[in-house]
């Protein structure tokens, strides 16, 4: 089958230089908005999935969905802890494990207003079980049964009064920032002091969740199933991979819903507008068709060729789009955690789902705005379409 | 003088591709519109506050209840006429995804605090009488088709019965809320309940007291009240911080993060493409008009009346999207706040969004209306006729 050399299509775009670019750009502007909601999305979500470990074990009062909901009496908490035999054990025989505490503080930001800052009790054992993942960039580890925070470096220019040397105040009791972590998951958005000192001042006697490393070769599933039916402090146990990937649930699915909502609307807009351009395209060559036509190619070739052309708006459209929202990537920003009511800074992560998802936006734009146009090409008579001028 | 006539026909002469891109604009502003309402519902319990109401909270943190005590010692303070207790029940209906907000309350205290909730079905009596009674908002109640009479089961994530049953609540009336300091969404029962449950081990949970609202009497100055308040607690046990209803409204906003920026980035892409698409559609139109332009400078009409045509040309096809986009966005209204109700409370279509809406379809209208109207103005008698198609 004789198919109409492509370069026709090519120069005929160019020609129109005006529409094709003012196309390109509308396609390319819809793409960018699509391709910057999906970048938040998938910056969230990647800072949560990325960073849970697979050995590392998390155990929630059954029924809670998150740390906050995740309330332990001490005693229970000391029961559930003792019960742990398949814990890992440092080389003394201590047990890997913690019984952390975990509040949501109200904070001020530097810039002006309130925001919600996870605060985090821990134990010299936490340090342990989370080993190289949390690093101490600035000043040095707290002191155990002092009041010393070492504060989350993505908190450090947000929050006021968290730098080292300054003084942070809980309820009525001062804590002195001695350090600065970094964590390539949600830790670095959070502030953590030694668990007793932190329950005594926010009076508080409460925990929220356990973690733990577990001996080689352990029977996760038989550890679920044990503690889950346990009588007296029934448990869900997840790793953190599990449970930090639980956590993005909500905010994923509201940016999800909100990428789709724009991604119809604005397409709507933008396939209309490709639509524009082709017939526009259509009717000032009407007179080179019936040429075409007459020169022996047959009407599907027309409409395979009318069908490249939009295919190359589409195309161009979705470079365009891509080359805006690509500067995006890394940029930081911070986002509400709905489960916990708590802000988590991230980046933007324009990752490769994020750029399949915009170039086949992008190239169904162009299919579906230049199908009809190609459609009422390839039905033209070679005479009709030679007498129309 | 313009010749008039000349503008509605040149509009008309291609039908479809007005159609088209009077819906792509229409899309657009219908976008625009939305965005913009989410904003305004998100700020809405702010606008509204009421200026003689204080809330009393911890300052420690949304998440610490303030002690039971509190309450009668705070109605004692000068300028407080009455109080009322809220505390987060944190439950769902049947599914975690089912959100909505419960509120254990002192319904007669909350009648008293708050004369904008106004049972609209069932009794007030018997919401006051029964225990274990509950008071609907009426959002929730036609989302979920619940009836007066009809039995509620609310799941405890934050206070789980012993036994992992749902509390039961019986539906005693359903209410409207005058004011958009409340909303429509909520449902609230007698804090007497949930204290006497978790006395007698049925549930547990957090005890205490949530939030305290004071009602501050007239002739009285709230700020007073609130340094009043703030002083009484200084030093412990729980540090309080009071705050105007309208800051307590602001401070949950800037918790969400920054939604006006990501609203206003999103709307930035969306009025770049609509704008192009439309200078697409005029440059377009211009080409095709140019001998026009010629014959009707040759006829003596001045350079400003033929620009003028293709001015006005852009204006009204600006002008059509627009309205309808409006139209769109007002129509879409109720179903969109019956679909987002429970994020959103209050979401509507307000004047001063249309307003706005109406300002950026002018702007659109404007600058797609400057390139071509330039154009013609500039554009010599024989150049135009002289142009091939």
């Amino acid at each position: 089958m004789a198919l109409v050399p492509l370069s026709y299509n090519l120069r005929s775009l160019a020609v129109r230089w005006s529409a094709t670019l003012l196309t390109v750009f509308g396609i390319g502007a819809t793409v960018a908005v699509l391709a910057g909601v999906l970048a938040l999305q998938q910056g969230f979500q990647t800072l949560f999935t990325e960073s849970g470990r697979d050995d590392v074990i998390v155990f929630l009062r059954q029924g809670a969905t998150n740390e906050g909901d995740s309330v332990f009496s001490l005693e229970r908490s000391q029961i559930l802890v003792k019960s742990l035999q398949e814990a890992a054990t440092l080389a003394d025989g201590t047990p890997l494990v913690a019984a952390e505490m975990y509040l949501a503080v109200r904070r001020f930001k530097r810039d002006g207003g309130e925001t919600n800052v996870p605060i985090r009790g821990v134990t010299p054992r936490s340090f342990d079980i989370y080993g190289a993942t949390v690093r101490v960039v600035e000043g040095r580890r707290l002191a155990q049964g002092v009041d010393e925070v070492i504060v989350g470096r993505k908190l450090v220019e947000r929050i006021r009064d968290c730098r080292v040397g300054e003084t942070l105040t809980l309820n009525t009791t001062p804590f002195k920032v001695v350090g600065i972590f970094d964590h390539d998951g949600p830790f670095a958005s959070e502030i953590w002091g030694d668990r007793d000192r932190i329950a005594e001042a926010l009076e508080r006697p409460v925990l929220n969740r356990v973690v733990a490393i577990l001996q080689p070769g352990t029977d996760l599933a038989g550890l679920k199933e044990r503690l889950d039916a346990d009588p007296q402090v029934p448990s869900k146990v997840l790793t953190e991979r599990e449970y930090l990937t639980s956590q993005t649930a909500a905010l994923s699915f509201v940016l999800r819903g909100l990428g789709f909502f724009l991604a119809v609307v604005m397409g709507t807009a933008a396939v209309f507008t490709a639509t524009n351009t082709m017939l526009a395209a259509l009717a000032s060559r009407t007179y080179e068709i019936g040429i075409l036509l007459a020169l022996g190619y047959r009407p599907h070739a027309i409409f395979l060729s009318f069908l490249f052309e939009a295919f190359v708006l589409g195309i161009a459209g979705g470079a365009v789009g891509i080359l805006l929202a690509l500067p995006l990537n890394g940029v930081d920003t911070g986002a509400m955690n709905f489960q916990t009511f708590t802000e988590v800074a991230f980046a933007f992560r324009v990752t490769p789902e994020v750029l399949v998802t915009a170039a086949v936006f992008a190239l169904i734009l162009g299919l579906v705005g230049g199908t009809w146009p190609a459609l009422r090409a390839a039905a033209m008579r070679p005479t009709e379409a030679m007498r129309r001028t | 003088m313009i010749p008039l006539a000349l503008v509605t026909k040149n509009l008309g002469k291609h039908k479809l591709r007005f159609v088209l891109t009077v819906l792509s604009l229409s899309v657009a502003i219908f976008l625009l519109c939305v965005l913009r309402s989410l904003v305004v519902a998100l700020n809405a319990g702010v606008a509204d506050a009421a200026a003689n109401r204080i809330i009393v909270q911890s300052k420690v943190s949304l998440f610490v209840q303030l002690p039971q005590s509190y309450g009668p010692r705070l109605a004692l303070v000068e300028g407080v006429e009455a109080l009322a207790r809220w505390n987060w029940f944190g439950g769902y209906y049947q599914d975690p995804a089912n959100f909505f907000a419960q509120f254990a309350t002192d319904p007669e205290e909350l009648f008293d605090v708050y004369p904008e909730i106004q049972v609209v079905e069932g009794s007030k009596a018997d919401f006051l009488a029964n225990r274990k009674a509950c008071l609907l908002g009426v959002d929730t109640a036609a989302k979920y088709g619940i009836r007066v009479g009809d039995t509620m089961p609310i799941i405890g994530a934050l206070y789980p019965t012993a036994d992992g049953s749902a509390w039961d609540f019986t539906v005693a009336g359903l209410y409207e809320s005058k004011r958009k300091s409340v909303d429509q969404n909520t449902l609230f029962f007698h804090y007497e309940y949930l204290e006497k449950s978790l006395e007698s081990g049925f549930a547990s949970g957090p005890g205490g007291v949530g939030i305290f609202v004071l009602k501050v009497a007239p002739g009285f100055d709230p700020v007073e009240v609130m340094s009043e308040v703030d002083a009484l607690y200084e030093n412990g046990p729980q540090a309080v911080q009071a705050t105007s209803e309208s800051e307590f409204q602001a401070q949950f906003v800037s918790m969400v993060g920054n939604v006006p920026l990501l609203v206003s980035s999103i709307g930035g892409g969306v009025m770049l493409a609509i704008l192009l698409a439309t200078l697409n559609t005029m440059l377009m139109s211009a080409r095709e008009q140019t001998r026009d332009i010629g014959v009707l400078k040759a006829l003596g009409f001045t350079d400003g009346s033929v620009s003028g045509v293709l001015f006005l040309q852009a204006l009204v096809l600006a002008g059509c999207g627009g309205l309808l986009g409006m139209i769109l966005a007002t129509a879409s209204a109720p179903g969109i706040a019956a679909a987002i109700g429970s994020m959103f409370p209050g979401y509507q279509v307000t004047r001063g969004t249309l307003l706005e809406a109406a300002g950026a379809t002018a702007l659109i209208g404007v600058l797609a209306g400057i390139a071509p109207a330039v154009r013609a103005r500039a554009m010599t008698v024989i150049d135009a006729l002289r142009a091939v198609r």
